[in-house]
């Protein structure tokens, strides 16, 4: 016998987060019994939940391939392409977070099974962020992404670095989450509604409203912009990234990036159609600033943590780019597309990048400056030569997803507006910044190869494992990118 | 614009709320800006009063007064010693006041833009906090959001114990 | 009956203020007070749109109950940050902030 609610609830559609969810909450009890010495068993426990949503996501893909998009909840979420390979970047990034976590952890004499309870949570913040088709849920699934990644960046309680991050972030968080949601508030008011479909259809049919809606989605813009590190909202990154432990940091710098672009593209391009020359204008203006800010401060860093965060804030301007790109609906499924393709070459380049930064880095926190690697080169060849890989895929050099990530960005944003010399001006600072970047992504390995040093690094098992998988995605991604290009570019249906 | 007791009420409410939020930015002693919290937040309560939504006037006052102000307070009283401070804003308050003047005005002119002038009211139904009730857990209404702010609140939970542990 | 706009421009002052705050204050817990005051805007504004636009629907109440969640957890969240932030360090690290250097 069939239970009828259960039907018609559609419990299928949110499988893979119903699964984190639930064995967060087992896991939590599990903890408990779990003796202090013996934390890594919460950890392998937590992975054997991640995989389950992956088997369930696995499982999704086909009947999603067949159906197309489905609302579920009565239109409180869409469960289709975007959401379901986002959802595979955000439990792909949640695997690696524990992984990464692992050994560092016991090492640095800061392991507690909370770490891994409380990653799962901003996973599902994450995941349901994807999937949000009602401003509501945009709203609280932000906030269950944020609220973890808060405390998750101060858990090195007696660095004092890390507290000091914490804390730094959490207030510039909730500042722009009150901003965030005062543009909900706003939105509502002019429309009525809060469903995604139904703000467009509100916009569009009602001139009076739109001084106020156009106010209410840059207040929007404001708490999105903060999330993915957007000039001017980018001014607690490099702090944040630095003080944080470093697999938070890894998982972060993807995690919370893809998260607030999933939710940028959906409201922009579900829910304000009818302004989107409006928007499209103010994002590639922001996008120019964000490469431009985030490149020429990269230069000046010896810090590899620093470093990456001023890499992450430029990679959030080419993929703003993209977002830019989609304001025409006709060159939409291409740009968003290229926003995923991006999205997923820079977690396999980034988190590789990351791990190679946390086997360097000593028990003590030391060890993060770019010149402790040198030497690598000969005591670490693999390491080396892997990083060395990341590096040029930042950079956006040949045989590697960045690359192949940054020409469909380009192109996408040249076919939106065809002639429109905003877009072409912004494309110009991209390809140039792009050049800028090989000065401070270079030089990693300039210092890797040419300089004498210890080249001291501890790689664990599964820092290996990570090591490897990334490097062979990003390679994968560089030389046969077409199959996973066409999978991205049917994400969003209509 | 004749004046009832309704718009008499509305300007006390409005101006606890105002006065309360000008005493929490400005207010040198932390003590006083935590009591001028409670105050604005009474105010906020008044508003919701007036609005017909008793029940969140209810909330208003056991969640914001009852623990989150009392909270602050006792935040303030353990970490007693970083009071007193002299300077209570920084250099940069010029600045901070001019980005909160322009958004005061935007927000100001969009909103009057928008909605000077009468608008037709409808009353509020007798059953509004029953089928806000029934909502909250109903599939085909905010089930999604109730779901993920339980769990919202279960992290920020474990979250606090694990920064105050230990 | 008050007009709609009142409500809004005491929400529209409410949130300003509270971002004066936010960047002007130098103390932490002076900063989340500030935050709490944008929320309250935020849920004049959800209750205020609720009762005049749309009295029937439910959406504007339910949003303000949320915003309520929310803030209760920020609020747990960050005063814990606090408290352990000074515990550590006896003198804090919370004081001298500086929104705008960030």
């Amino acid at each position: 016998m069939q239970l009828p609610i259960l039907e018609s609830i559609n419990l299928m559609a949110v499988l893979p987060v119903l699964i984190i969810a639930g064995w967060a909450c087992v896991l939590l009890v599990f903890d408990l019994l779990i003796p202090r010495s013996r934390k890594h068993w919460t950890a392998w426990l937590a992975l054997v939940g991640l995989l389950g949503a992956a088997v369930a996501l696995f499982f999704q893909i086909g009947h999603f391939a067949r159906l197309g998009s489905e609302a579920a909840f009565d239109g409180m979420v869409t469960v289709d392409g975007f959401s379901i390979f986002l959802q595979v970047v955000f439990v792909l990034t949640a695997i690696v977070g524990v992984l990464l976590a692992l050994d560092y952890l016991p090492r640095h004499g800061i392991e507690r099974g909370e770490y891994y309870v409380l990653l799962l949570f901003t996973t599902i913040g994450m995941m349901i962020m994807s999937m949000a088709a009602d401003l509501i849920v945009v709203f609280v699934a932000l906030e269950l992404l944020s609220i973890p990644l808060y405390i998750l960046s101060g858990f090195a309680g007696m660095r004092e670095t890390s507290e000091e991050a914490a804390l730094k972030y959490f207030l510039l968080g909730a500042f722009a989450s009150s901003f965030l949601v005062y543009g909900i508030a706003l939105t509502y008011g002019g429309t009525g509604t809060t469903r995604l479909t139904g703000i467009a259809q509100a916009v569009t049919s009602d001139a009076l409203n739109l001084p106020l809606t156009t106010v209410g989605m840059g207040l929007l813009l404001v708490g999105l912009g903060f999330k993915v590190a957007a000039v001017p909202f980018h001014m607690w990154t490099p702090d944040v990234y630095q003080g944080a432990p470093t697999p938070v940091t890894a998982f972060m710098s993807v995690g919370a990036k893809a998260g607030g672009f999933a939710a940028l593209i959906r409201v922009l391009v579900t829910a304000f159609p009818a302004i989107a020359s409006e928007w499209g204008t103010l994002i590639a203006v922001i996008a120019g600033l964000t490469m431009l800010l985030g490149n020429i401060v990269a230069i000046s860093q010896s810090n590899i943590k620093r470093m990456l965060a001023y890499s992450s804030i430029a990679h959030a301007g080419y993929i703003l780019l993209a977002v830019a790109a989609a304001q025409r609906s006709e060159n939409a499924s291409f740009a968003i597309g290229a926003v995923v393709f991006y999205l997923l070459a820079y977690a396999l380049t980034n988190l590789g990048a990351f791990t190679v930064a946390i086997a360097v880095e000593r028990d003590d926190g030391t060890g993060t400056e770019i010149d402790d690697f040198a030497g690598l080169g000969k005591t670490r060849p693999w390491m080396a030569l892997a990083m060395a890989l990341f590096m040029l895929s930042l950079t956006g050099m040949p045989i590697s997803g960045g690359l192949v990530g940054k020409v469909f960005v380009f192109q996408a944003a040249l076919q939106a507006v065809p002639g429109d010399p905003l877009l072409l001006a912004v494309v110009i600072i991209g390809v140039l910044t792009s050049v800028v970047s090989a000065f401070y992504y270079l030089k990693v390995i300039m210092v890797m190869y040419m300089r004498e040093g210890e080249g001291k690094a501890v790689l664990p098992l599964a820092l290996k494992t990570v090591l490897a998988a990334t490097a062979f995605g990003t390679l994968v991604l560089g030389i046969i990118p077409g199959p996973v290009f066409q999978m991205a570019q049917r994400a969003m249906l209509k | 614009m004749t004046i009832t007791p309704i718009t008499i009420a509305f300007f006390i409410m409005a101006a606890f709320t105002l006065g309360g939020s000008l005493g929490v930015v400005t207010n040198r002693n932390l003590f006083h800006a935590a009591l001028y919290l409670v105050l604005a937040l009474f105010g906020v309560a008044g508003l919701f009063v007036l609005l017909e939504a008793p029940f969140l006037a209810a909330v208003q006052v056991l969640v914001y007064v009852g623990a989150i102000a009392v909270l602050i307070t006792i935040t303030i009283m353990v970490t007693r010693r970083i009071m007193g401070v002299t300077e209570s804003v920084n250099r940069q308050w010029p600045l901070a006041a001019g980005v909160s003047a322009i958004m005061a005005i935007t927000l100001g002119f969009v909103v009057l833009d928008r909605f000077a002038g009468k608008l037709p009211v409808a009353a509020v139904p007798g059953d509004n906090i029953v089928r806000l009730g029934e909502a909250l857990v109903n599939y085909d209404a905010y089930l999604v959001p109730f779901e993920v702010a339980s769990v919202l609140l279960l992290a920020a939970m474990i979250g606090a114990i694990v920064v105050a542990r230990e | 009956m008050i007009p709609l706009h009142w409500y809004l421009l005491v929400a529209a002052g409410m949130f300003a203020l509270g971002i004066y705050g936010v960047l002007a204050r130098r103390n932490a817990v002076a900063i989340l007070m500030s935050i709490e005051l944008m929320l309250n805007a935020v849920n004049i504004n959800l209750v205020a749109f609720w009762r005049y636009m749309a009295p029937e629907a439910l959406n504007g109440q339910m949003f303000a109950i949320l915003v309520f969640a929310v803030a209760a957890a920020e609020a747990a969240v960050g005063l814990a940050l606090i408290i352990s932030i000074y515990r550590n360090r006896e003198t804090v690290v919370a004081e001298d902030i500086n929104l705008l250097k960030w």
